[in-house]
């Protein structure tokens, strides 16, 4: 419920968690176009959400995760001089229906 | 994308120009400099920082901006905030102070009117609303979260719309609203419902919710979740995984629902 | 050129001793939480900490067990790679001399593992001779879900991302095997008065 779910027989506390729109610009760096509305199906539980919707982390560089079941999705690493991002796994996305 | 290109920049009424919808070709991201052309404090610890940017390509309601300090040592910080405006209108972006903030208190303490300011956006197109997106809306506000939906409700107002919307802004105590005038306005459209509920401190004689939002409260301010109708949350982390949880349980579309976090005290 | 934003020294502190600051660094008062996922709360009888990998015989303890060995307090200054450093941090916990005392290997590095999937890798010389610690205390408190609790790592002399938070076991290994942070662009060793942030630093 709320800020915390159970999974496992932990509680996973989200009170941290940002969203893909929080990094929206740092994602525009790198693709040269607003990703926040492409669709990424997940691989791991097949759920297709908005890179905007997915949750974003804040650790030594920035995470994105899959909002259904926290699979990894990207990392970026913000370096000085450029971003390098990682696309975790085998990426299928769409655009937004028409 | 749904980027909507139109001809012409009519003028607004302060005769400044204003530009609709996306830019006809997608600008790449850069930094620059804007200048503050006014200040408006909102409430004690919120102001609105109105700019004069002439290389502003414009935007989307509910899009956001980046602004980056520069102190004299040459360290920077860069911090995201929604914009308050109309797409229509002149830029404005509104803070709101964060105590142990970096950036925040600067800008609603130390920044002047004349003051430049680094800056780029717009970003993000996934938390935004233009008119023919439709409705109806439901606009979900945890404190100033209100910030990137008040832009939807004015872009809604500039253009004449009158998609049915609801706004439910959940709000520590009255002093703490921002825009306050302007919902009790927008409240008595006939088409338009403001609801504040004060979870913290209530005035004398107070008649409304004081609660955080739940499953009650979103069903008396509707619409049903039959009338499938376009979600719009944004707040602190805790109010929006909150308020959506409620709102699924309730049986509104998950795909209708957007979502916006500011992060555990929103900074 | 930026325009410079007079008045505006963000949250940084001057009151430091510049000897003590690693190049790019600067000192704060709070202590930001950045993690790479969702904070675990793991019930203190759901936990364990294992030693595994290239070992004679894998070890193992439970919370009570792990509480039971013998523990320091001590005063250590933390640099994270996304510039912040905290002065003066106090924390309670089990030396990896202590922990690997009875351990046997040829191993020459460790992945260290958590609770929410993260790694992170180390040079077992980088641990050993009180250079690293598991704690479950800060400031003489629990150590808070946030922050690590109920156990993280503690490399103080590395970036702070080696610090692995939620921390459930050490694999010890042949060979070098980046982990979350270092297969994705950062420093494989992490040291800050090197300012070892990302590969080719």
């Amino acid at each position: 419920m709320g800020i915390a779910s159970e999974i496992g027989g932990t509680l996973w506390d989200e009170r941290y968690a940002l969203d893909g729109n929080a990094i929206a610009g740092l994602l525009e760096e790198v693709f040269e176009a607003d990703m926040t509305t492409a669709r990424r199906v997940c691989r791991s539980c097949g759920t297709t959400s908005a890179i905007g919707a997915h949750r974003a982390y804040r650790g030594a560089g920035v995470v994105l995760r899959c909002p259904a079941c926290r699979d990894l999705a990207v990392l970026i690493a913000p370096l000085p001089d450029r971003s390098r991002v990682w696309l975790v796994g085998e990426w299928t996305i769409e655009t937004p229906p028409r | 994308m749904g980027g909507l290109t139109r001809l012409g920049e009519p003028a607004t009424p302060d005769g400044t120009t204003a530009r609709l919808g996306a830019p006809p070709a997608r600008m790449p991201l850069r930094w620059h400099t804007a200048r503050v052309r006014e200040l408006r404090q909102e409430t004690a610890h919120a102001k609105t920082i109105v700019l004069d940017d002439p290389q502003w390509p414009g935007h989307a309601a509910g899009q956001h901006a980046d602004v980056r300090l520069t102190a004299e040592d040459g360290y920077q910080a860069e911090r995201s905030y929604s914009i308050a405006s109309a797409p229509e209108e002149p830029l404005a972006l509104t803070i709101e102070r964060i105590d142990d903030g970096e950036v925040s208190p600067y800008l609603t303490e130390e920044l002047r009117e004349g003051d430049e300011l680094e800056l780029r956006g717009p970003i993000g197109g996934h938390f935004t609303w233009r008119t023919s997106d439709g409705g109806p809306l439901l606009l979900l506000a945890g404190g100033s979260g209100l910030v990137p939906l008040i832009a939807m409700l004015r872009h809604r107002v500039a253009q004449g719309d009158e998609t049915e919307a609801r706004l439910l802004v959940s709000s520590r105590g009255i002093e703490d609203l921002l825009y306050a005038q302007e919902l009790i306005a927008l409240g008595k459209r006939p088409e338009v419902t403001v609801q504040i509920t004060l979870t913290r401190t209530q005035p004398p004689g107070w008649d409304g919710p004081a609660r955080r939002v739940d499953a009650e409260m979103l069903t008396q301010l509707g619409p049903a979740p039959g009338a499938r109708p376009l979600v719009f949350v944004c707040g602190p982390t805790t109010f929006v995984e909150h308020t959506a949880d409620a709102l699924v349980a309730l049986g509104h579309a998950p795909e209708r629902i957007h979502a916006e976090r500011f992060g555990p005290s929103g900074s | 050129m930026a325009p410079i934003s007079r008045g505006f020294h963000g949250r940084r502190r001057s009151d430091v001793d510049p000897a003590r600051v690693p190049p790019g660094q600067y000192v704060v008062h709070d202590f930001p939480v950045l993690s790479a996922g969702p904070t675990p709360h793991t019930p203190l009888e759901q936990w364990g900490l294992q030693i595994g990998g290239e070992v004679t015989a894998p070890a193992s303890w439970t919370w009570e067990e792990f509480q039971a060995l013998p523990a320091e307090t001590f005063t250590v200054d933390i640099h994270c790679v996304t510039k912040w450093s905290k002065f003066d941090t106090s924390w309670t916990g089990v030396s990896l001399d202590t922990l690997l005392a009875g351990v046997e290997t040829e191993a020459d590095y460790l992945t260290v593992w958590c609770d929410g999937g993260y790694t992170t890798n180390l040079a077992l010389e980088d641990v050993t001779d009180g250079k690293a610690w598991i704690v479950y205390a800060f400031d003489g408190q629990p150590l808070e879900p946030e922050h690590g609790g109920p156990a993280r790592l503690l490399v103080p002399h590395l970036y702070f991302w080696k610090s692995a938070k939620w921390v459930r076991g050490l694999t010890l290994t042949r060979e070098d095997r980046p982990g979350f942070w270092e297969a994705a662009g950062y420093h494989n060793h992490g040291d800050p008065w090197k300012e070892q942030r990302y590969w080719g630093d």
